[in-house]
């Protein structure tokens, strides 16, 4: 009888689908990437798979919750910005800095949140245009890239600990403890009811706003995240660094089986969409594809991910009508 | 002692009273009936009462002291439960985490307490006598069932008010008799409960008092101590009128025209129809032209099943479909519109109707998706229409620009109907049509099925609730496990013939076994 629900449940997840599609990718990368199961391919991949991995958590989250956040992208952009501005040689600026960063990144979560929560304007509305205020604020900044990162600053993020834990890994599985954790918590059920059926939460005593601002925050914690692995990776402040991960993100998270509508889908399933993007841009990379061609071609595959996700609900709708 | 008191409770939206003088008593241990009809202002007083809404005035005392609900976050300190009549479950989620929905235990370092919470929801199910795995998803289980869950969710809060808002709507006589006896239970613990129906049969059993209300205001009540079980004493609390006499037909009249409907022939003849699993086994029936026919049996049994094959939803099934005498394999909604097949759904806020929409723009969709010939739409032409389908329906009030929303239940329903009458339909198949609708209106749609039978059209009807189909049937196929297991004709069809027939059981004369009304009137 348990088995059984397990095993149902296991097709029945929404992130079943995007599973397959990530074996297929793993594959298929594996065959036109040298290497790729060498120790050193492993540690590159991560350090690009890991900012899209943790700003498609970002993602998920506001998505769960019935918005979407289209200031992320401009968020992490600022964040460098404000970053390699004020960084200075010295540890302690090293720390402080850091902190403020993440700081920073709340903020800019935190204010999408309260308008969203305690005003109610559409959250497409309302986060594009934090995402120009965001992006106005960084290029008044830092008109060009630039700025200063000391050299032990970004070098940290291409370290291997211990001699086997990249260090991009190492923030990945912080950000996974940090999804454990949150799976056990009131108001992350109550996220889910929020984004599944507001006046359903509404009449059961759910603070709803309370509960918007609290999925905003959460996405701010893996914005942050986002935002130092940018650092590292770039090492300059550049009011355009983040402006990909917007819509990748949400393409991300609808891969791997969030629904647009809320209230469905998981962190695990988040995760396999930011591994399928990675992985995507990898292939594209390695198979000789005309630049030209190239952002064609990834979404075609986007598409195609998407299809692999519609397989169960167009199967369930075919047979019952 | 008097746990809920509520004198003059005022409350208007944007311009509109809904309750003007609103008077209410509760004493603990007893089941206090609240009727009236559609947007009186039950559902509003329920929810002004349960925290849900503020009122503009009056005045409110719990447990003897006078409180100021803020939110429902209060009344559930005040240990105050409320079933909801528009659910309020979360489809993705498992039924035990809706039980436990806003109220989750948490056990150290605030992480959630998932094995108390299954087991709370398990033991509020088995009160019920609810057999469905508390893990299932709510989107994956039947409307019945997930007003049980509704009715679970406010039972496991363990409350000392509960307030029932047409708890039975969707449930069918089994389901209703275990939620009485779970009613009857609570009372004997001293629960206060407030019992909101229009189903009065069912206020008459299982109320100890009831209370009226009629647009707005407190208008009566009836204490079954002293007073007589009897629904004829409710009517007219709430229309406040006499008793009108029902409009069944005599038999002689009735046969007579039975008989000259013979010789127009078949609207809809179904031969051997089935459908994988089970779920249908070989339905075969004719439908004469201008007939009402009924479909009877316990809920699910594959009523309405039969209706969505008819209008087109559901495909895949074996044996023939003929209408008006030729043979047709329905390929799809449109195209059962086309043929003058009109399904008016049960669930009319989910399927029949556009809320946000106008009640001109609902009435014209089908209208509209049917238009052949001129690239322009007549306007002109369509608005006459729509008035006329809002004047035959009798819509209050007859303002086609009104939104939908704001109408009341009763009269959305009117405006599903309107919307099908504009295309005048050949077969009209109705998915109980009067969930939920008041005691006046639902004599309406049924002046409305008479009206369109006496015109030719042919209606198949589907009702959960047996008293319908005695009033309106000319013939009722009792359906049970995907068969028809029984035809019912004329006279024949009464309370105890149908109760019997649903559950299978052939003991033709002898008393209805436990099931149904038992209030001793005769059907």
């Amino acid at each position: 009888m348990k088995a059984h629900r397990v095993v149902r449940g296991l097709l029945q997840n929404s992130s079943f689908p995007s599973f397959l599609m990530l074996v297929l990718l793993i594959i298929l990368n594996a065959i036109i990437q040298p290497g790729f199961f060498s120790f050193q391919v492993f540690r590159m991949n991560f350090m690009t798979f890991t900012p899209l991995i943790l700003v498609s958590l970002a993602q998920a989250t506001v998505i769960l919750v019935g918005a979407v956040d289209l200031s992320l992208g401009a968020g992490i952009s600022l964040v460098t910005v404000v970053m390699a501005s004020l960084m200075q040689d010295s540890t302690l600026s090293m720390v402080l800095v850091t902190l403020l960063g993440v700081a920073a990144a709340l903020f800019l979560s935190l204010f999408n949140g309260f308008f969203i929560g305690y005003i109610g304007p559409p959250p497409l509305i309302m986060t594009f245009a934090t995402s120009t205020m965001w992006f106005g604020t960084a290029l008044l900044i830092m008109p060009t890239p630039g700025g200063h990162i000391p050299q032990a600053y970004y070098m940290v993020y291409g370290k291997t600990l211990a001699g086997f834990l990249p260090v991009p890994v190492l923030i990945l599985l912080v950000a996974v403890a940090f999804c454990l954790l949150l799976g056990r918590i009131k108001a992350f059920r109550h996220l889910y009811a929020v984004g599944g059926s507001e006046r359903a939460a509404r009449a059961s005593g759910i603070n709803v706003a309370g509960t918007k601002i609290f999925a905003f925050f959460v996405s701010g914690v893996f914005i942050a995240l986002a935002a130092l692995c940018v650092v590292g990776q770039t090492a300059t402040g550049d009011a355009r660094s983040g402006q990909g991960f917007t819509l990748n993100s949400v393409a991300a998270a609808v891969i791997g089986g969030i629904a647009f509508s809320g209230g469905k889908g998981n962190y695990v399933g988040a995760i396999i969409g930011g591994i399928i993007l990675g992985l995507l841009i990898n292939i594209i990379y390695f198979a000789n594809i005309t630049s030209f061609y190239q952002e064609f071609m990834k979404g075609v595959i986007i598409i195609v991910a998407l299809l692999f996700g519609a397989v169960p609900r167009l199967r369930r709708e075919l047979s019952h009508h | 002692m008097t746990v809920l008191e509520a004198k003059h409770i005022r409350k208007s939206f944007v311009g509109v009273r809904a309750l003007s003088d609103a008077n209410f008593a509760l004493r603990a241990g007893e089941v206090c009936g609240l009727v009236g009809a559609n947007g009186s202002g039950k559902t509003t007083f329920a929810r002004i009462v349960s925290g849900l809404l503020m009122p503009d005035g009056g005045e409110l005392r719990l447990y003897e002291k006078p409180v100021n609900l803020r939110s429902h976050l209060d009344a559930e300190r005040s240990r105050m439960a409320m079933v909801h009549q528009n659910l309020s479950l979360v489809p993705e989620m498992t039924i035990w985490e809706n039980i436990a929905l806003g109220r989750e235990k948490t056990g150290s370092l605030a992480l959630l307490d998932n094995r108390g919470a299954v087991a709370q929801a398990e033991k509020a199910m088995e009160t019920i006598s609810v057999k469905i795995s508390v893990h299932e998803r709510v989107k994956n289980i039947s409307p019945d069932e997930k007003q049980l869950v509704e009715i679970g969710k406010a039972l496991a809060k363990d409350p000392r008010i509960l307030i029932l808002d047409e708890p039975t709507a969707s449930l069918d006589f089994h389901q209703v008799e275990s939620l009485f006896r779970a009613v009857r239970e609570l009372k004997e613990r001293g629960v206060a409960i407030v019992f909101i129906s229009h189903r009065l049969w069912e206020v008459a059993k299982i109320c100890d008092r009831l209370v009226a209300f009629r647009n707005g205001e407190t208008v009566g009540e009836l204490d079954f101590a002293v007073q007589e079980r009897n629904e004829k004493l409710i009517i007219p609390l709430i229309t406040g009128q006499e008793v009108r006499e029902k409009v069944r037909k005599g038999s002689a009249e009735r046969e007579k025209e039975i008989a000259g409907r013979s010789e127009r022939g078949f609207a809809l003849e179904l031969r051997g129809v089935s459908l994988d699993g089970g779920r249908l086994t070989d339905v075969s029936f004719s439908l004469r032209r201008g007939e009402v026919l009924g479909l009877g049996g316990l809920q699910g049994q594959g009523q309405e099943e039969i209706l969505m094959i008819l209008a087109g939803y559901l495909k895949g099934y074996s044996g023939e479909i003929r209408v008006n005498g030729k043979p047709l394999a329905l390929r799809n909604t449109r195209h059962a519109i086309r043929q003058g097949i009109a399904l008016i759904p049960g669930d009319r806020q989910k399927e029949g109707l556009f809320l946000e929409h106008s009640v001109l723009s609902n009435i014209l969709y089908p209208k509209v998706s049917m238009h052949r010939g001129t690239f322009f739409l007549p306007r002109g032409r369509y608005q006459k229409l729509a008035s006329g389908a809002i004047d035959t329906v009798s819509l209050v009030p007859p303002n086609p620009r009104l939104i939908v929303s704001q109408l009341s239940g009763g009269n959305q329903q009117k405006v599903v109907f309107g919307k099908w009458l504009a295309l005048s339909p050949n077969v009209l198949l109705l998915n109980d049509p009067t969930k939920g609708v008041d005691v006046g209106t639902r004599q309406n749609v049924y002046e409305i099925i008479s009206g369109l039978a006496e015109k030719g059209t042919s209606v198949l009807l589907y009702a959960s609730d047996n008293e319908e189909l005695i009033d309106n049937c000319d013939r009722v196929f009792i359906v049970f496990e995907g068969r028809i297991v029984k035809e019912i004709c004329g006279d024949e069809i009464t309370e105890e013939r149908l109760v019997v027939a649903s559950l299978n059981v052939e003991h033709s004369g002898e008393k209805s076994p436990g099931a149904g009304r038992q209030d001793g009137r005769s059907p």
